[in-house]
């Protein structure tokens, strides 16, 4: 059988230096093949130029057997191949059912049909999102439906995902699964990249494994393990130990209560919540999406606003304190790590010494005006030292960095504020298996050290890993907490669903 | 500023601290071994090897077999109760004052604590066989009024140190919202002052010391201290804070208006013992459902007893929920290994070892 796409030796540099080198991979129609790699190891690049978006410098690419050049995403669309990114494409200011449509418009649309269609469409894949929404209030897990359903719309024969269960609830992916079964029995191949190691063993037929831009292994799902993949990935052995529940070890005591937040609301997402934050241990809080978790606290840290009237009481210390902007939160010890670095926790194109002294000068920790360049480079270099962060010196930008890296970048303009309490919002989210397994050594050290330390996370086995104490929101405000030794996954996820 | 037009544009609402980490809900109370059911037990005290309480008119010894047996009828309700190094005993007593009983000030009676009547005390806590320290829970309500001075949003609270040879009386501080437990520690006192929900250090005891909070935002009312034998402490919140009490608190024309119309047993407000009249306050299904009380429910009663460490920050907490039957713990004593609490909501005197075991399961 003629495999639907083809590959052929593929290889892609920049200013001569290789970021993905003699790649072949055949792609068959019907089949779902994921892709598998540590940060940085060209999984990315090696998807974008199967969808047009990178052009490669040397090699082949065969579609239907015939060799095809793609100048463009538009162009791959036409040969009936569609890139789902991570990062959405979608026009915010547009409503979903506008979005769905965008490019297709007749000359004389009528919003009404056009709405109808689209509810329609929407409800044949399962995804329960307003078509008459503006997409820019749409969270990501119903962000990433929409850029789903378009692809879907535009009737691809290769479908190309790019983190695509992220952002998703347990529920969502279950049915984002579904419609995976569904897009194969129509015969469509679907390629997608996770970190997910469970994910890629539980819905895929074939696994490339790539490290470093090089090809390691490609073969049937079957064969693989978790480990076989971890080693594969790493070229090391990295055990699955990672998510290891404890390692042994007693949950740390209660410190001092640092935060205390009181009957706290903020429009229909929090809704008169309640819960403390204890110095010296780490707090996890668990929640599917739209649960009020990341909402409860940017209102703590300042990000977003409570209810102008009856909004609760949030104290710091023992002191009510009510934030309109960030920056007095971070003065007064408040450190938020955000689950979405690329838009709100890094200047992507700012060097690595730039960005963790930009954190300094927030909480006023910049010393003068006059900025020294050998003080900005000497507080990253230990910064960097600290964190383990890999770069060739402080000046590379870190638009540069693997996601693991410029995670240790956003921790370490928190961390340089000299924080009280600090809140990790998904801080392993894209972030490669290495990578978390220091990033998680970092968090600990924080709560050994005795700073108050909260990690929200939608992965459990995260939450489980590392938390004392585990607080579950559900619909707006927290529910239910756990203490380590009694949590188990069915309880928490129990208590998040019902 | 913005504090001031927050709280004249109450933009905050009436809010609670949740119990949580340390003080999250548990059922430990509910497994405490019954030493004795008595009405409306108080003031637990030890006295050489033998717990001593109050009960109504009474001071009691508890003897073996749950027994308990009378030793001081003092003609009013006490309302305090210390026992000094020498095994004397200091009751306060409504509507008469302080009576020492044993000991070399065997007979006395202060009626006044420098110009304070002394009518019914709060708490009473010996600094050596001559010292004496004092809490008035207000200057305008007997401190069996405790609900009404907390609906009047009162703060006439007062500490004193009483010399007993000379009864000459320092005052330590003056205007707290209802202190209602004190505890010697070094040279200075720890005071609970319940309306404020926090405890309070004083360093030093001459003249007015300038307290130190050491711990606040309870979300009860606390209570009496005692101390424990590691150096810590333990603490009796009395009652729970509700959102719909701290409502009611700020609608002064309704609280005024309540507290003059409504009977006391059925006004809004905290209470040691509640859900035992159809009439009262929050029936519904905020509180019952299909006929069963929901353990989590936003009730006016409770039971809690908080163990706290040396720095007074707390360790671990001790429930009875509002299902539970171990309500108004007014009361805490660290007594032959155990811990006994008295509930006076519920009655019941009952011991559990210090780690929430019952003492039969502790003695295993």
């Amino acid at each position: 059988m003629t495999p639907l796409l083809e590959l052929r030796n593929i290889t892609k540099e920049y200013r001569g230096v290789p970021a993905i080198a003699d790649v072949s991979i055949v792609l068959e129609a019907g089949r779902v093949h994921a892709i598998l790699g540590e940060n940085g190891a060209g999984k990315s690049t090696l998807t974008k130029m199967m969808a047009g978006a990178v052009t490669p410098t040397r090699g082949e690419i065969l579609l239907d057997g015939q060799p095809i050049s793609l100048s463009s995403p538009g162009d791959a669309l036409r040969h009936g191949i569609a890139m789902v990114f991570q990062e959405t494409s979608l026009v915010p200011s547009l409503t979903v059912a506008q979005n769905l449509f965008l490019g297709d418009e007749k000359v004389f649309n009528r919003l009404r049909g056009l709405y109808i269609a689209a509810q329609q469409f929407l409800q044949s894949l399962n995804f329960p999102v307003d078509p008459t929404a503006n997409v820019s209030t749409l969270g990501a897990a119903q962000r990433q439906m929409v850029e789903i359903a378009r692809a879907v719309r535009k009737n691809a024969r290769l479908i190309i995902f790019d983190e695509p269960t992220a952002t998703l609830t347990p529920e969502e992916k279950h049915h984002f699964f579904e419609l995976i079964e569904r897009l194969k029995e129509r015969n469509v191949s679907i390629v997608f990249i996770s970190h997910a190691l469970e994910e890629a063993l539980a819905i895929s037929d074939r696994i490339t494994v790539l490290r470093d831009g090089q090809h390691v292994v490609t073969d049937d799902t079957a064969k693989f393990d978790r480990d076989i993949i971890i080693r594969s990935m790493v070229g090391r052995t990295l055990s699955s130990q990672l998510y290891d529940r404890h390692a042994g070890r007693p949950a740390r005591a209660y410190g001092r209560k640092v935060l205390s937040v009181q009957n706290l609301s903020m429009g229909r997402l929090v809704r008169n919540t309640s819960f403390s934050v204890y110095a010296g241990q780490i707090t996890g809080v668990f929640g599917l999406i739209g649960s009020g978790r990341t909402e409860s606290f940017k209102v703590v840290s300042g990000v977003a606003k409570r209810n102008f009237f009856h909004g609760g009481i949030v104290r710091l210390m023992g002191q009510a304190v009510r934030y309109r902007i960030p920056r007095p939160a971070v003065r007064a010890g408040i450190a938020y790590v955000t689950e979405d670095r690329k838009t709100e926790g890094i200047f992507e194109t700012m060097s690595i010494a730039e960005s963790i002294h930009i954190g300094a000068m927030a909480a006023d920790r910049g010393g003068s005006w006059l900025v020294s360049r050998s003080k900005m480079r000497e507080l990253a270099d230990r910064w960097s030292a600290a964190l383990s962060i890999r770069s060739i010196d402080s000046n590379a930008r870190v638009l540069e960095l693997s996601g693991g890296n410029q995670q240790k970048v956003v921790i370490a303009k928190a961390l340089v504020q000299d924080p009280r309490i600090v809140i990790f919002d998904e801080p392993t989210r894209g972030v490669d298996v290495g990578a978390i397994a220091e990033i998680h050594e970092i968090i600990n050290k924080l709560a050994d050290q005795g700073l108050a330390v909260v990690v929200i996370s939608s992965y459990l086995p995260e939450v489980l890993n590392l938390s004392d104490r585990i607080l579950v929101a559900r619909q707006g405000r927290i529910v239910e907490e756990f203490a380590m030794d009694e949590a188990t996954e069915e309880k928490i996820m129990y208590a998040a669903v019902h | 500023m913005i504090g001031i037009l927050n709280r004249l544009l109450r933009r905050d609402g009436a809010t609670v601290p949740s119990m949580d980490g340390v003080l999250r809900p548990n059922a430990l109370l509910e497994k405490a071994t019954v030493l004795a059911t008595v009405a409306e037990p108080d003031n637990l005290v030890t006295v050489g090897d033998a717990l001593v309480f109050s009960s109504g008119q009474g001071i009691f010894r508890l003897s073996s077999g749950g027994l308990s047996s009378l030793i001081y009828d003092c003609g009013a309700p006490v309302t305090a109760l210390a026992s000094a190094p020498d095994s004397s005993l200091a009751a306060g007593i409504t509507a008469t004052g302080i009576r020492l009983f044993g000991g070399a000030h065997d007979g006395l009676l202060l009626r006044h604590i420098g110009p304070r009547p002394a009518r019914g005390p709060t708490a009473l806590a010996f600094g050596d066989a001559d010292t004496l320290f004092v809490c008035l829970g207000s200057a305008h309500n007997e401190a069996e009024e405790w609900q009404r001075d907390l609906m009047e949003q009162r703060s006439s609270g007062s500490v004193w140190k009483v010399d007993l040879k000379t009864r000459a009386a320092t005052c330590i501080a003056d205007g707290l919202g209802f202190p209602n437990g004190i505890l010697v520690r070094g040279e200075g006192v720890v005071v609970s002052e319940s309306w404020n929900h926090r405890l309070l250090r004083f360093d030093g005891t001459g003249g007015r010391p300038r307290p130190q909070i050491v711990l606040e935002d309870l979300p009860g009312y606390p209570g009496r201290l005692s101390a424990a034998a590691d150096g810590g402490a333990w603490l009796a919140v009395f009652a729970p804070r509700s959102q719909l009490i701290e409502f009611v608190l700020r609608e002064r024309p309704y609280c005024t208006r309540m507290l003059r119309e409504i009977p006391k047993e059925l006004w809004i407000a905290p209470s040691l013992r509640s859900g035992r009249s159809f009439r009262e306050p929050m029936q519904g299904g905020a509180v019952r459902v299909h006929g069963i009380f929901k353990p989590w429910a936003p009730t006016r009663s409770y039971g809690l007893a908080i163990r706290l460490d040396h720095d007074l920050q707390p360790l671990r907490s001790f429930h009875s929920r509002a299902d539970g039957t171990r309500h108004g713990l007014v009361s805490i004593q660290e007594w032959r290994g155990g811990m006994v609490f008295a509930s006076r909501g519920d009655g019941v005197l009952g011991a559990l070892s210090p780690d929430g075991l019952t003492l039969a399961d502790a003695a295993q």
